[in-house]
């Protein structure tokens, strides 16, 4: 296959479950052959929620289809020593493979990177764990939440002495997969230059640490050690208003000249007290992180605010140049009308549920390349058969191998 | 023995006008992994993090103390050009003819102005990637509503879950979307235009939302609602799958241990580390049912117990037995941190004007070709004439007289 505006050429193996299905979506979206394997007990991304009408079922994870649509699906047991020759047989044809096992857990089967790459010297494995595949906690069991906490992320998300907060969508997973797909496409252009594939170590830990904003510089510089913004008046602040909350960046440091339009603002909104924003001490970082400042910031402004929606807030605030953003949830964002103006969502017709799923778009628009959703979101063993006739297998051959449990086919 | 290895990127060179947060952040990794980065900036206009803290010492004169600059600019060579000069253009044309990247996160129109829009730099050099950040797309209603990273990550829907329920929303803290989101996107952007580029052999234009980029990367507010017509809730601490899961008071100044447990093997290993208490015997605690139906009372029990620890005890403790734990780690605890260390996730490189400081490489181990970490971020201008002269085939005579005329400042 080689389709113009696409990545087609490229065949990816991808082996991940909960922690690693955004890597390989990447290369999806814009065309690559890409294969999801699963353990024959399925992929445990299957079994997280939210579900399609709320109903669970192994077909129904909003988030399996979200993160495996466009790709194949193929179902094999790779604790049978003929899964594990299926295995080799695949990565032969792969430019990269994505897996998240623990890691040793395929040297100990026999399918190590150097294995693989005895049979395939191009290959790009990346590997996508909470710690990486070395060092003293690359054996331990890691979650979202703790490696957010080891590398210094979940920390930031509080003040003072509160408890941090968590973020939503495993950002530690989704920071890892991104720069997987990021760290295997280097690697890939490498290979197709010089024929040398590599091992690509990618942890979570490691890519919270790409996160961490100004403060392992606070700590490193000025021995200080930061948390959240978040009360400092009028600077990165979130306030409520009539049917939710808005952000406001209304001023950064000293700069006077993101100040005046939000005084601005307020005067041409007749907001009582605005007066009292138009004075200088609120260029004055110290004044504006003073319990006092903030206290009389939320005040006047939350009267405001409060008497309106965060639609009205945006528009209003944006027409006068001030930072102002909805806290946006599921509704407003699929209402949005900027990403309604650019058709961003789009959906697909999912076969087991009977109806429609509606997903975020394209993140990017090329030139030549172009990004697609994908038609469909494989269903367990789905294009194993297939997978396997590509690979040279004949039918009894996949047949027999079905009925031993070395691998599934979904029966149509 | 290093210096023998190859590097991924070799050969490829960046024309960078890229500034402040997502454009460097990107092209940093880009240069870690060996490409020639060649960063543009003007005394007349120089890169606005160099004057956002901290600095080193605390002390913020000038434009080469920031660490939140620096941060972002390792490893790549930085020149003077103001291009708002006549004759600025030209030297500009020269590195984009040598170049396989030209970025920029200026407003729309900005290299138009300087007719360095895609139609001119495509006439100069077919095979480049021309690539764009906008926050919301180029056309649109909203197209030229501002904001910063902070309000990105409210925008996109992530500030209204990272939030405890009946308290206003938190979001990460930072501005998490400019860190993470829109630099790894436009750097995949980016690869997947060099990869296409092997096939076509041209180059093409890669305009990255900052928007759908971070909606991309937490699309579960929008699947939920659209599928079902509900409205996800604040995540607080929690996990749907998970109980105890969250973040425990230890001893110390704001030390907390984060403990996730997702299947009952887990709770029973959480139970022995605790010395198998009465309490958790419980009818309430003994399916993870049970447990989120009374996770309120289950983490105050858990408290009670990790309260009276240290969390490093802790954190050893139940990783041996099996359970997912971690310290929450402050900046100094992850710079501190022996996984790390012994992975070479920081460096110290030095500099100039501030010596030593801390550096994070990019989290993409490449086992034939390492990052590099090698320079500190350059002074501004601090490699103009090395690279006009041996990169663009600028005499030293031609560079001084450019020099003069103001146009390599």
């Amino acid at each position: 296959m080689n389709e113009a505006g696409s990545l087609s050429n490229l065949r990816i193996l991808d082996f991940t479950g909960e922690l690693g299905p955004y890597a390989a979506k990447l290369y999806a979206g814009l065309g690559a052959d890409v294969i999801h394997i699963e353990p024959i007990t399925g992929d445990p991304l299957r079994s997280i929620g939210p579900f399609y009408k709320n109903q669970p079922g192994k077909e129904r994870s909003l988030q399996f289809i979200y993160y495996n649509a466009g790709k194949r699906g193929l179902a094999l047991n790779l604790t049978m020593e003929k899964g594990r020759d299926v295995f080799i047989e695949l990565c032969k044809g792969a430019d990269i493979l994505f897996e998240s096992f623990t890691p040793g857990y395929l040297d100990g089967l026999g399918l190590s990177f150097d294995d693989l790459s005895a049979v395939n010297p191009r290959l790009v494995q990346t590997s996508i764990t909470p710690f990486g595949s070395f060092g003293p906690y690359s054996k331990y069991p890691g979650s979202d939440l703790t490696c957010s906490a080891l590398g210094g992320f979940l920390y930031l998300a509080g003040i003072e002495n509160e408890k941090p907060v968590r973020a939503c969508d495993n950002q530690a997973y989704r920071m890892a997969e991104v720069y997987a797909a990021v760290g295997s496409s280097i690697a890939a252009l490498f290979a197709q230059r010089t024929g040398i594939g590599q091992f690509v170590d990618v942890s979570c830990m490691e890519s919270v640490g790409m996160a961490l904003e100004t403060a392992a510089q606070c700590w490193d510089l000025e021995g200080v050690l930061r948390r959240g913004r978040g009360k400092e008046a009028g600077s990165a602040t979130i306030h409520p208003c009539k049917d939710g909350f808005i952000a406001i960046v209304a001023i950064m440091g000293r700069n006077k000249g993101m100040w005046e339009p939000f005084v601005q603002w307020m005067k041409d909104e007749g907001v009582e007290e605005w007066e009292l924003f138009d004075n200088d001490h609120w260029i004055d970082v110290a004044y504006r992180e003073s319990k006092e400042a903030y206290g009389m910031f939320c005040h006047i402004f939350e009267r405001f605010t409060m008497k309106h929606t965060k639609q009205y807030l945006y528009d209003a605030g944006q027409t006068h140049r001030v930072a102002v953003s909805p806290v946006s949830n599921g509704k407003d964002l699929l209402e949005n009308p900027q990403l309604i103006h650019h058709d961003y969502w789009k959906s697909l017709y999912h076969e087991p549920v009977g109806g429609e799923v509606i997903c975020p778009g394209a993140p990017y628009v090329f030139g030549n390349l172009k990004w697609r959703l994908g038609d469909s979101v494989p269903v367990f063993g789905q294009h194993t058969a297939e997978v396997l006739g590509e690979c040279g297998y004949g039918p009894d051959e996949i047949e027999a191998l079905d009925k031993e449990g070395v691998v599934y086919v979904a029966k149509s | 023995m290093l210096q023998n290895l190859r590097k991924a990127l070799e050969g490829i060179v960046v024309c960078d006008f890229s500034w402040v947060g997502a454009g460097p952040i990107a092209t940093n990794v880009l240069g870690q992994c060996g490409a020639e980065v060649i960063k543009i900036e003007s005394r007349n206009r120089p890169d606005l993090l160099r004057t956002g803290g901290p600095f080193k010492d605390g002390i913020g004169d000038g434009l080469e103390r920031s660490g939140y600059f620096a941060n972002r600019n390792p490893n790549k060579k930085g020149i003077a050009l103001d291009m708002s000069h006549p004759k600025a253009r030209a030297v500009a044309v020269r590195l984009i003819k040598k170049s396989d990247i030209i970025i920029n996160n200026f407003r729309v129109g900005q290299m138009e102005k300087w007719k360095l829009g895609w139609e001119d730099v495509k006439k100069i050099n077919p095979r480049i990637i021309y690539v764009t950040m906008s926050l919301q797309g180029e056309t649109g209603p909203q197209k030229s509503y501002m904001g910063f990273g902070v309000n990105l990550n409210a925008l996109c829907g992530l500030t209204a879950r990272a939030c405890f329920p009946g308290e206003r929303p938190f979001g990460t803290g930072t501005n998490y979307t400019d860190h993470v989101m829109a630099p790894s996107h436009t750097l995949f952007g980016i690869m997947a235009a060099l990869l296409d580029r092997e096939k076509t052999g041209k180059g093409q234009t890669v305009a990255i939302s900052q928007l759908k980029s971070a909606i991309s990367m937490a699309p579960t507010s929008v699947l939920a609602y659209a599928a079902n017509g509900d409205t996800l809730g604040p995540m607080g601490l929690g996990d749907p799958d998970a109980a105890p899961h969250g973040v425990y008071t230890t001893l110390g100044y704001r030390k907390w241990i984060a403990i996730a447990a997702f299947d009952e093997n887990e709770w029973r290993a959480v139970k022995k580390v605790m010395g198998n208490p009465e309490w958790a015997e419980d009818e309430k605690f003994s399916s993870l049912k049970s447990r989120k139906e009374n996770e309120e009372e289950l983490d105050v029990h858990i408290e009670e117990w990790t309260k009276t620890r240290y969390a490093d005890w802790l954190m050893n403790e139940l990783l041996h037995n099996g359970v997912k734990a971690g310290v929450v780690n402050d900046a100094r605890g992850a710079i501190e941190d022996e996984h790390l260390k012994q992975r070479n996730f920081w460096s110290y490189l030095d500099h100039p004007v501030v010596g030593k400081t801390l550096y994070n490489r990019a989290p993409i181990r490449l086992s034939k070709t390492p990052l590099r970490m090698e320079t500190a971020a350059p002074l501004l201008g601090q490699h103009t004439s090395p690279v006009l002269t041996g990169m663009l085939d600028y005499t030293q005579e031609e560079v001084n007289t450019l020099i003069e005329e103001k146009v390599l400042v």
